[in-house]
C-alpha cells in the first residue's frame, strides 16, 4: 500500500529541478519531506499531485504504473494537495468549500442546499468524529487552522489515500497549530498516508514516522524519525561548499581593530524575530545563519526597511535612528544589498547606466540636469572597480549574467562616492552568481570594512559565513542565540547551532 | 517554493552576444517600415511628396505628438492615463468659453492647464493614496469629464467672437511652417530633455522598471507617479487649447479620439531604440508613423473607416512586437 516515485527528473529551462528522485509514500504513516528552498521540495509535490509532469520517472500508485494529467485526475486516484497559500474560496460557507465542483443538484443545476450542509457536515464525522468545526458560514469568517481543516477534509472527499501538507502550519499560532497536529495524526490509522513539507523541523520529527531529505534536487535520505536528531537533519539539508572553495583557508579569520558601535539595535521585534541586542561595529563584518524561515533574513531587512518592526531602539554611529523609511536609514550611512535581485534591486529592461545611478542620479547633476560626461565618468569608474563585465553603458541590465547583475546592485551604492555608506546590510549576497564573481565579491566586502565599513551578512550559504565574517550569529525559530567568533567557526557548530539542539 | 525561483543565470550569460544582431533589427525595423511607407506613398501618391503636403502632416500629428509625449511620460512609470482624450476635451473647451467671456488669452490658457494638472493630480492621488490601478482610475476619471465636458458646453461647440491671437496658435504659419509644427518640436524637445537628461526622468525610469527596487533604492515612488499622471494630464490640457486654436472652436467630442491614437504612439513607439521602453524619440516616431499612414490613405481616397481599422491591427502588432521583449503591466 504505497504510492513510489522512481528515477523523477524534472528540468526547467535552465536547471534541473529533480535529479533521479526515488520515493515511497506509504498510506498509513506521516512522511516528512525537508530541504532548504530550492532543494526541489515544491517540484517534487506538485509532480506527485499532478501538477507537474516530470522530464523522466516513473510514479506507481500500489504497484500500478500511472501518468498524472492533472491535479484533478491525482485527485480523482486519491492523491490530494493541499497547497501552502490555501485554496478555500473565502466568500463561500466551509460546506460550499468542501463540496466545491461536487455539490448536489437537482435537475443539473439547481443546488440542494440541505443536502449539501448534510453531506458536508458527515464527511467531517466521518474522518473527524467530534470535531467541532463551523461549516455554515464563509470561510473569511474563520480561524486559519479551521480553514487548513476545511481544505483538508476537501482532499478526503473523494477516494482519499494520500494527502499532501504543505507548510500547514504556516500560519497558525501555537494552540492552532496543536489542533491541527491531532488531526495530522488521525489520517494514517485511517488508512490515509501523509506527505508533509515544514520548515519546522521540530514539527516534522514530531508528526513524521519517516522523513525524506532532499537535497539540490537529490534524495539525501530517508530515516525512521523516532531515531533522529535535528542537528542531524540540518546537517543533510545544508548545502555543501562548492568543491574549489574548500581547502582555501579562511582569511582575515583574525578581526582587525574594531572600531566603535556603529549600528546597534535592542528589543528588536518583528512578527517573525526577536533580538534583545545587536552590534555591529566599524571594519566588522557579521554574518547572520539559521535554517529558511528562521528569521535572520527577515532580521536584515527590517533593520533598513523598518517595516514590520513591532518595537526596537535602533543607534546609528551612537545617535537614535530618526525616522522609519529608507530614505532616513540611507541619510545615516546604511545601504542595504537584498537578496532576488531581479525582484529587489534591479530594473530587467533598464540599461546599466541606469541601474547603476538608481540611488544617486543626482551625484552628476547640477539643478537636476544630468551632466552625461560626469555620469559616465562615475559610472565606468564603478564599474572597474567592481569589475562589472558588459560592453557598454546602456546595454540592458537583464543580458548579463548573475554575477555581474550582483555587483550592479552592489555597485550602485557606490556611485557617486565609495564611502557614503558606513553600514552596509546583505541579504544572500552571492545566491546564483558564479564561483569567480562570488569571490571577488567577498574581496570587495573586506576591502570596504577594512575602510572603516561595518558589514551585515544574512546568507544560507554557510561556506560563505565562515569565509568573510569576523563574526557569526546563529537565528532557530525567530531569535539570535550566542555569537560564534571566527576562531571557533567549524561546520558541525554552525550546524548544531542554527539547529536547535543546543537549546 | 522552489519551482517558482528558477533563475536562468546560466543560459543568460552566453545570450548578448548572439542576440545583438536580431537586438537591432527589432530596434529599427519599425524605423525601416516607416521609410519605406514614406517612399512608397512618395512613389505611389501624387501629391504626397510635396512641401505643402509635408507641412500638413507635421499640422496634423502635431497635437498628437503632444498628446503621445505625455503619456510617454505615464508609461515610464507604468501608469495608463484613458482619460487623457477628455483632458484634450476639458481644456480645449474652457479656454474658448472663458475667451468669449472676456478673459485675456494669457489668464484663459492658464486656466486651462491648471485644469489639466488638477485632472493629473487626482488622477495619481487616485493612484498612490486610494490604491486604485491607473488603468482603472483614469477610466472612470475619463467618464466623469466626458459629463463634465457636455454639461459645460450643453453638447454645443463653443465659438465665433474668438481673438485673433488665440486662432493664430493653432491657425498661422512663420515661413510657410505651420505654428503647429513648432509647438510640436518645441514640446517633444521639452519632454525629451526631461526624460533623458534629467535625474527627474531617470526616477521616473527607475519606478517605472521596478517599483520595489527604486523603493529600496530610497526613491519617492509615490511621488513619481503622482507627478508622471499629472504631466500627462498637463500635456493633454497643452494638446486641447491648441486643437480649439486650430479648429476656431471648442467642442466637447473631438478629444475622444486623441486616447486611442495617442496610445497607438506610445505603443508603436515601444518597438523602438530601446524595445519594451516608452521613449520621447520613440514616441516621436510613432505619431509619424500614424500620420503618414493617415495622410497617405486620406490622398488614396481611403475610407476613413478603413484607416480606424488600420490603426487597430498596427496597435496590435505593436503590442506583440513589444510583449516578446517584454511584460506589459499597466493593471
Amino acid at each position: 500500500m504505497a504510492v513510489t516515485l522512481s528515477d523523477i527528473i524534472m528540468d526547467f529551462p535552465g536547471t534541473r529541478a529533480l535529479d533521479g528522485v526515488d520515493a515511497t509514500f506509504r498510506l498509513d504513516e506521516v512522511h516528512g519531506l525537508i530541504g532548504e528552498n530550492g532543494a526541489g521540495k515544491s517540484t517534487l509535490v506538485n509532480i506527485l499531485g499532478g501538477s507537474l509532469k516530470p522530464t523522466r520517472g516513473r510514479l506507481a500508485l500500489e504497484g500500478a504504473t500511472v501518468v498524472l494529467e492533472s491535479p484533478r485526475h491525482a485527485l480523482r486516484l486519491g492523491i490530494a494537495h493541499v497547497s501552502q497559500e490555501g485554496s478555500l474560496v473565502p466568500a463561500l460557507t466551509g460546506a460550499e468549500n468542501i463540496l466545491l465542483g461536487e455539490e448536489p443538484r437537482r435537475f443539473g443545476g439547481i443546488l440542494r442546499r440541505r443536502a449539501l450542509a448534510e453531506t458536508a457536515r458527515a464527511l467531517v464525522d466521518r474522518w473527524f468524529p467530534g470535531l467541532d468545526l463551523v461549516l455554515d458560514r464563509p470561510v473569511v469568517d474563520l480561524p486559519m487552522a479551521d480553514r487548513k481543516v476545511i481544505e483538508i477534509v476537501r482532499a478526503l472527499r473523494g477516494k482519499a489515500r494520500l494527502v499532501i501538507l504543505d507548510e500547514p502550519t504556516a500560519t497558525l499560532e501555537a494552540p492552532e497549530k496543536k489542533r491541527l497536529w491531532d488531526i495530522v495524526r488521525s489520517l494514517p490509522q485511517q488508512g490515509v498516508g501523509v506527505v508533509l513539507i515544514s520548515h519546522f523541523l521540530s514539527e516534522i520529527q514530531e508528526l513524521s514516522d519517516r522523513i525524506t531529505v532532499l537535497r539540490d534536487g537529490r534524495r539525501v535520505a530517508t530515516l525512521n524519525a523516532k531515531e533522529v536528531s535535528s542537528s542531524l537533519l540540518a546537517n543533510l539539508m545544508l548545502r555543501r561548499e562548492d568543491a574549489t572553495d574548500t581547502g582555501s583557508p579562511p582569511i582575515e579569520t583574525v578581526p582587525i581593530e574594531l572600531g566603535a558601535p556603529i549600528l546597534s539595535a535592542r528589543d528588536w521585534r518583528t512578527p517573525n524575530t526577536e533580538v534583545p541586542s545587536f552590534e555591529l561595529r566599524a571594519g566588522e563584518i557579521v554574518g547572520l545563519i539559521g535554517l529558511t524561515g528562521a528569521g535572520h533574513f527577515d532580521f536584515a531587512r527590517s533593520l533598513y526597511t523598518r517595516d514590520h518592526v513591532i518595537t526596537g531602539e535602533l543607534r546609528l554611529h551612537g545617535i537614535p535612528a530618526s525616522g522609519t523609511g529608507v530614505r532616513a536609514m540611507q541619510r545615516a550611512g546604511m545601504a542595504f544589498v537584498p537578496d532576488q535581485r531581479m525582484v529587489n534591486a534591479l530594473a530587467a529592461d533598464g540599461s546599466l547606466v541606469e541601474n547603476l545611478t538608481m540611488v544617486h542620479p543626482g551625484f552628476a547633476a547640477r539643478l537636476g540636469i544630468l551632466r552625461g560626461f560626469t555620469e559616465r565618468t562615475e559610472a565606468h569608474r564603478v564599474i572597474a572597480f567592481m569589475n562589472i563585465k558588459a560592453s557598454s553603458l546602456s546595454q540592458p541590465i537583464k543580458t548579463l549574467s548573475g554575477g555581474n547583475k550582483q555587483k550592479v546592485s552592489i555597485g550602485k551604492w557606490l556611485y557617486g562616492a565609495d564611502d557614503r555608506y558606513t553600514i552596509l546590510i546583505f541579504v544572500e549576497p552571492t545566491e546564483g552568481v558564479d564561483i569567480g564573481a562570488k569571490a571577488e565579491i567577498h574581496a570587495h566586502m573586506r576591502r570596504l570594512a577594512s575602510r572603516g565599513a561595518a558589514i551585515l551578512i544574512a546568507s544560507s550559504d554557510l561556506g560563505e559565513i565562515s569565509e568573510v565574517c569576523h563574526r557569526a550569529l546563529p537565528f532557530v525559530h525567530g531569535r539570535a542565540r550566542a555569537a560564534i567568533e571566527a576562531r571557533d567557526f567549524s561546520e558541525s557548530l554552525f550546524i548544531s547551532s542554527i539547529s536547535g539542539d543546543a537549546a | 517554493m522552489s519551482t517558482q525561483r528558477i533563475s536562468v543565470p546560466a543560459a543568460a550569460t552566453g545570450a548578448p552576444k548572439q542576440s545583438g544582431h536580431r537586438d537591432w533589427i527589432l530596434r529599427y525595423s519599425t524605423l525601416g517600415v516607416l521609410i519605406l511607407m514614406f517612399i512608397g506613398f512618395s512613389i505611389f501618391v501624387d501629391r504626397f511628396l510635396t512641401p505643402f503636403n509635408l507641412a500638413n502632416i507635421f499640422q496634423q500629428i502635431a497635437i498628437l505628438t503632444i498628446v503621445g509625449a505625455g503619456l510617454t511620460f505615464g508609461f515610464a512609470a507604468k501608469e495608463i492615463d484613458l482619460s487623457v482624450g477628455y483632458t484634450v476635451g476639458l481644456a480645449g473647451i474652457l479656454v474658448p468659453f472663458l475667451l468669449i467671456q472676456g478673459w485675456p488669452l494669457a489668464g484663459a490658457i492658464l486656466v486651462g492647464l491648471v485644469a489639466g494638472l488638477a485632472v493629473g493630480l487626482i488622477n495619481g492621488l487616485l493612484v498612490t493614496k486610494v490604491g486604485i490601478p491607473s488603468l482603472i482610475a483614469t477610466l472612470a476619471m475619463g467618464s466623469v469629464l466626458f459629463g463634465v465636458n457636455f454639461l459645460v458646453t450643453g453638447g454645443r461647440a463653443i465659438y465665433g467672437g474668438l481673438p485673433q491671437s488665440f486662432l493664430d496658435l493653432g491657425q498661422g504659419r512663420i515661413l510657410e511652417i505651420p505654428n503647429l509644427a513648432f509647438f510640436m518640436l518645441g514640446f517633444a524637445l521639452i519632454a525629451w530633455f526631461v526624460m533623458e537628461r534629467t535625474v527627474f526622468g531617470r526616477y521616473l525610469y527607475a519606478v517605472g522598471g521596478n517599483q520595489k527596487a527604486a523603493e529600496l533604492s530610497g526613491v519617492r515612488i509615490s511621488f513619481y507617479r503622482v507627478a508622471s499622471l499629472t504631466i500627462v494630464s498637463l500635456f493633454a490640457a497643452i494638446a486641447g487649447v491648441l486643437l480649439a486654436a486650430r479648429l476656431g472652436s471648442g467642442q466637447p467630442n473631438v478629444g475622444e479620439r486623441y486616447l486611442l491614437d495617442g496610445l497607438a504612439t506610445v505603443f508603436i513607439g515601444m518597438t523602438m531604440f530601446r524595445p519594451g521602453t516608452a521613449t520621447i524619440a520613440g514616441t516621436f516616431c510613432g505619431a509619424l508613423f500614424i500620420g503618414v499612414i493617415n495622410n497617405g490613405l486620406n490622398l488614396v481616397g481611403m475610407d476613413t473607416y478603413v484607416q480606424n481599422i488600420i490603426k487597430g491591427l498596427i496597435i496590435i502588432v505593436a503590442v506583440a512586437i513589444v510583449s516578446r521583449s517584454t511584460k506589459l503591466h499597466l493593471l
